[in-house]
């Protein structure tokens, strides 16, 4: 009989080379654990390990818990709660139709339905970070979308704990939920600084304490039969704090939830018994279901919003995976005799190999949408574009200003202050009413779209000029905006260099430019031409007469 | 899905003794093992140790273990190594005959007494090494003598721990062989990490260094591979027919030591203190777990005698010692104060020693209580250790030597620090070069950390989110500093720690975090996304006011920003072509 530390000691030793081949292909680590799962599971016992996994599924709702923003929840579920809603519920049913239709009990094959159905957190932020961080628009409604699914997805855990359907004990579980986070609003309002006063600055307290805080509130929702997953979430909550002030604790927190989140997938990986025909069956139906039907499924309906063709495609090539919330319901109705063997391992397969698709349909999305697109398969909406625009059919001797953030408000200021006739495009449906509110002419579609740029009539423009920096959008207005003189915007200056080769008038690196003005800075305050205080000074000054921020940013 | 409720009840009550102790100035440490005493049979009696407790304290040894083994930097204890370890040598020596001494004139048999003077010739890895960096003085002089006879000390815990992991010896020969076995094997295994550590680890780690997750379970995983092996060896050598135990903890500090020596390592360290912490907490509390009452309080006389006649002798021990390696005198008190507690290694070595039969329950509840009293009351020492020289100084002149050893490695003051090596703060190197002595430049990228050191600066690898790094980086004492991260709370961060003298810009993207960063006290918020605004718009109004005047000197611009001169000097060209 192999003991817990031997146990361990193999699950991380197998692991190591899987996680190589995960920095090499630049994959997620994600489903390389649970492939590593898959090997360790000849050598160990599982029993042994589920124990730690649990904190792993602890640890991941728990940190799920800390990150939560509530500033951006408010924006985030005018943004995608009825395309979230309505996806779960189509791609759901497709999945319990599925399970039913390969003569599954209904009962199971709703955990089908949960699977295909909700997306990982894990996986498809990591994925989309570039994004997010740009605040493009379907970095934010990725990422909002998923979060959306989270909250559902502990919604669905608090009925399970019910371990029944029936409508009295879930509203009671629901209450009870309330009641939990009600507890952790107060310990994070009131309990929470009087541990970090306490604590002194030790890092080491505060991350016992809060782990401490995690275990309370996991035993109070055992104690009052909620699922220790809602107890973890509630939790996070409680510890949510200025991230600046306890650094150390958040720092540490990953620390442990990186280590008990390995174990966790390792050991689901584990779980699964040698695959079977009908298993693989089952799994690869899922696949399907996840990796094709929910995108499709989930551009449909972005479509249907008014969000254009190629943003939702492409938002919908970041969620088409198999969620780790979906992996914790699916272990938890394993455990609870809910679902058999079979049809649990179906489910981890698929999300092991949907996790991997997942990141290879967001690293060639960009040429998926082409293919589709150029086959006329996504129909984007003209009539929408035509609705939302407001820009004269014959205009001409225009300036063309790509994105309207803070650098293309500017630019518009430019060319009212001295009388230019302008375009502006832009596609973020946030900014939607400032660009009709305070352009005289604008293009609402995508910059990466013929018609956009038809609209915009790019020909008889004087100037085109850009102010966002990415690459391939670049290079696509070089191409429909052919003949016209173009500044751009680029993140590198080796990417700005290409762009010149290819035609480009001028290209800004923004990076550069900070740069730049940084060496004047610093320049005038060692030879004493400037005081720091005037610099700071003369900074917020111009910091006062700035607008806020229209974007909301995630 | 039900918890253990052993492990909750270890952690809320270790907890709630951590905050305790806190608060009334005792090391963490000592709030555990109070926790343990309180939970354990001694007094209460709800938890009882299981497979998982077990396993975690097991975990929380290897981890402490693997994390000395990874502060190793032979480079960095290098100019004070011939002292220390021309100094630790007798002091064990000496220590351990005090103690034996002490505890042979209590009344302890000859075998007891043995174990009890192997087990007090250390001091405290986690009470020196703990309170010297919450002082900031784990670099300076004194510090790095106590670090480094800390370490010498540990790896003589290890290889004593390896001799009683193979049980009780029949005869003086057996100890001579099991003792030559195992160090043959930790030279074995020596070489091979250190091996690893020249020619597998570099590339390895190299390409995986950029991720921050991958890295830090590759990391684990390497220290589970020799945790597995130590082990597990007599299995493996069995079919040879060589009987041989290694500790787990053995294993685990050659691991980290290979890893010690990657410039990787600063910043491996903060991702696995946490989880040590965490670890080492179970074990502290997990050891009191299996004292009954009376076990712990068996010889609690002969425990204060020895306490109170040890600590003094151990400070004359050390002052004598790094008194003769001829260390000023204020470096030899405060390095000999600070080390006057018995280390929770004898705990340890008490634990292997009860575990192999060779001593009673009696006489590992006695070394827990040495290790408590003494690690409590040498807290206080070490806290006003500076006080109490003042204070006693002027009697200890006529030790004062003719000093040999200057301060030790250059603490920086009054330096740049710069934190994210990119397009926008590369150009500004050179410049703060002419103004200040030292340039500290914090990046997480490998590449970039080889090519500044290429470049003759000083590059830390690491996180500037890790408390570790910003301490080497000397933020309290900087002049200048440069963030070229977007990120409000790392920028947050620093402005709390940076003295009102430094300057301070920082970067933001958004509005509203510039202007909460001006509220906390930077001079200047760097915006790219601004500039990159006035830039474009007064390119528009020369374009529109004559577009060839802009073709003319778009074209200049193209050609310098090709041209391979150094940057700063090529941008003053740029700038004045279109600003005017």
């Amino acid at each position: 009989m192999v003991d817990l530390l031997t146990t361990l000691a193999i699950i991380f030793i197998v692991a190591g080379p899987f996680l190589l081949v995960a920095n090499k292909f630049e994959l997620p680590t994600v489903p390389l654990l649970i492939v590593a799962g898959l090997v360790a599971g000849v050598f160990i016992e599982e029993g042994l390990t589920l124990e730690l996994a649990r904190y792993g599924i602890a640890l991941l709702v728990f940190s799920f818990g800390v990150g939560v923003q509530f500033d951006t929840v408010r924006t985030v579920l005018l943004d995608s709660e009825i395309a979230t809603l309505g996806q779960i519920l189509i791609v759901g049913s497709l999945g319990i139709g599925s399970g039913l239709a390969f003569g599954i009990p209904l009962q199971e094959s709703i955990y089908l339905g949960i699977a295909a159905a909700l997306s990982s957190t894990i996986v498809g932020t990591s994925l989309l970070q570039k994004e997010i961080r740009r605040n493009l628009v379907r970095g934010r409604l990725a990422q909002s979308i998923q979060f959306v699914q989270d909250l559902i997805a502990l919604v669905l855990l608090l009925i399970l704990s019910a371990e029944t359907f029936a409508m009295d004990p879930i509203a009671t579980q629901i209450g009870y939920g309330l009641m939990l986070l009600t507890g952790a609003v107060f310990v994070n309002r009131y309990v929470f600084d009087l541990l970090g006063r306490l604590a002194g600055g030790s890092s080491e307290l505060m991350i016992i304490g809060a782990v401490s805080l995690l275990v309370l509130f996991m035993s109070a929702a055992e104690a009052i039969g909620v699922s220790i997953v809602v107890g973890a979430f509630a939790a996070g909550l409680a510890v949510r704090h200025d991230q600046d002030r306890y650094m150390g604790l958040y720092n540490g927190i990953e620390s442990i939830k990186d280590f008990f989140v390995a174990i966790f997938f390792v050991t689901i990986g584990a779980l699964v018994a040698v695959p079977t025909v009908e298993k693989v069956l089952l799994a690869s139906g899922l696949v399907l279901l996840t990796a094709i039907a929910k995108p499709i499924v989930t551009t449909a309906i972005l479509i249907y919003q008014g969000y254009e063709a190629r943003s939702a495609t492409l938002t919908s090539l970041s969620i088409d995976q198999v969620s780790e919330f979906a992996l914790i319901i699916a272990i938890k109705a394993l455990i609870l005799g809910f679902l058999t063997q079979s049809v649990f391992d179906a489910i981890i397969l698929a999300a092991a190999v949907t996790m991997i698709t997942s990141s290879l349909s967001q690293r060639y999305d960009e040429q998926i949408y082409r293919a589709l697109a150029d086959r006329g398969l996504i129909v984007g909406r003209h009539g929408k574009i035509d609705a939302w625009s407001n820009c004269t059919d014959d205009v001409t001797d225009h300036v063309i200003i790509v994105g309207y953030g803070r650098q293309g408000q500017q630019l518009v200021e430019t060319c009212e202050a001295i009388g230019q006739r302008y375009v502006v495009i832009e596609n973020d449906p946030v900014l939607r009413d400032t660009v009709r509110l305070e352009c005289e002419e604008f293009v609402f579609g995508d910059a990466m779209e013929k018609y956009t740029w038809k609209k915009a009539n790019p020909t008889a423009a004087q100037l085109v000029i850009s102010t966002v920096p990415i690459e391939p959008l670049s290079r696509r207005i070089l191409n429909l905006a052919s003949g016209t003189d173009t500044i751009l915007s680029a993140d590198t200056v080796d990417s700005a260099f290409d762009l010149l080769d290819e035609g480009a008038l001028y290209v800004t690196v923004t990076d550069l430019l900070a740069g730049e003005q940084l060496v004047q800075y610093v320049q005038a305050l060692i030879h004493g031409d400037l005081t720091p205080e005037a610099l700071r000074d003369e900074q917020q000054r111009f910091l006062e007469n700035q607008p806020e921020d229209i974007v909301p940013t995630s | 899905m039900d918890l253990t409720a052993d492990l909750a009840i270890i952690l809320l009550s270790a907890a709630v003794m951590g905050f305790v102790a806190k608060q009334t100035r005792q090391p963490t440490i000592v709030g555990y093992i109070v926790a343990g005493v309180l939970i354990g049979p001694a007094v209460l009696g709800i938890v009882e140790v299981s497979e998982l407790t077990e396993t975690l304290s097991e975990l929380g040894l290897a981890f402490l273990l693997f994390l000395l083994g990874i502060k190793m930097r032979l480079d960095e204890v290098q100019h004070v190594l011939a002292p220390v370890v021309k100094i630790s040598g007798p002091q064990m020596a000496l220590v351990a005959l005090a103690g034996g001494g002490i505890a042979l004139s209590l009344g302890f048999t000859s075998m007891e007494a043995l174990i009890i003077a192997l087990a007090v010739m250390y001091s405290s890895t986690a009470v020196v090494i703990k309170m010297l960096t919450d002082k900031d003085e784990a670099t300076s002089l004194h510090g790095k003598i106590d670090v480094g006879i800390l370490l010498v000390q540990d790896v003589v815990v290890v290889i004593l721990l390896a001799v009683m992991a193979a049980g009780r010896p029949e005869s003086l020969a057996e100890v001579g062989t099991t003792l030559a076995i195992v160090l043959t094997l930790v030279a074995i295994i020596s070489a091979a990490a250190l091996a690893a550590s020249r020619y597998a680890l570099p590339p390895l780690f190299r390409r995986i260094a950029d991720n921050k997750q991958v890295f830090f379970l590759i990391a684990i995983s390497w220290a589970f591979l020799f945790v597995l092996i130590s082990k597990e060896i007599n299995v493996l050598l069995a079919p040879l027919g060589i009987e041989a135990y290694l500790s787990i903890e053995m294993g685990a500090f050659l691991a980290g030591l290979a890893i010690a020596q990657l410039p990787y390592s600063k910043e491996l360290k903060d991702r696995i203190n946490p989880l040590t912490d965490l670890f080492v907490m179970v074990f502290f509390v997990t050891v009191a777990l299996d004292l009954e009452a009376s076990a712990l309080l068996f010889h609690w006389q002969e425990a204060v005698i020895t306490a109170l006649v040890l600590m003094p002798l151990k400070f004359l021990i050390f002052f004598a010692l790094i008194n003769w390696q001829k260390f000023d005198l204020e470096t030899t008190f405060l390095g000999s104060i600070n080390m006057i507690q018995v280390s929770e290694f004898g705990i340890i070595l008490g634990v292997a020693a009860f575990a192999g039969d060779f001593v009673g329950q009696e006489v590992l509840g006695y070394l827990t209580l040495l290790a408590l009293i003494t690690m409590a009351v040498s807290v206080y020492f070490i806290e006003y250790n500076h006080a109490l020289y003042t204070r006693l100084g002027p009697y200890l002149k006529r030790w004062e030597t003719e000093t040999t050893f200057e301060g030790g490695k250059k603490e920086y003051q009054n330096h740049a620090i710069v934190i994210g090596y990119d397009a926008v703060t590369r150009n500004i190197l050179p410049l703060l070069a002419e103004r200040y002595e030292d340039i500290v430049v914090v990046d997480r990228r490998v590449d970039h950390i080889q090519t500044l050191t290429e470049e003759g600066y000083t590059a830390l690898y690491g996180d500037f989110r890790n408390a570790t790094i910003r301490k080497d980086a000397a933020i309290k004492r900087a002049a200048f500093v440069i963030s070229s991260s977007v990120e409000l709370d790392v920028n947050s961060a620093l402005l709390r720690e940076t003295s009102d003298e430094a300057i301070v810009f920082v970067e933001a993207t958004k509005i509203d975090d510039a202007r909460t960063l001006y509220d906390r006290g930077a001079h200047c918020v760097i915006m790219s996304t601004r500039l990159a605004g006035d830039r474009l718009s007064s390119y528009l109004k020369v374009y529109l006011e004559d577009a060839d005047t802009f073709r003319q000197i778009a074209k200049t611009d193209v050609e310098l920003l090709q041209s391979p001169d150094p940057l700063p000097a090529m941008h003053k060209k740029m700038v004045g072509g279109l600003d005017g």
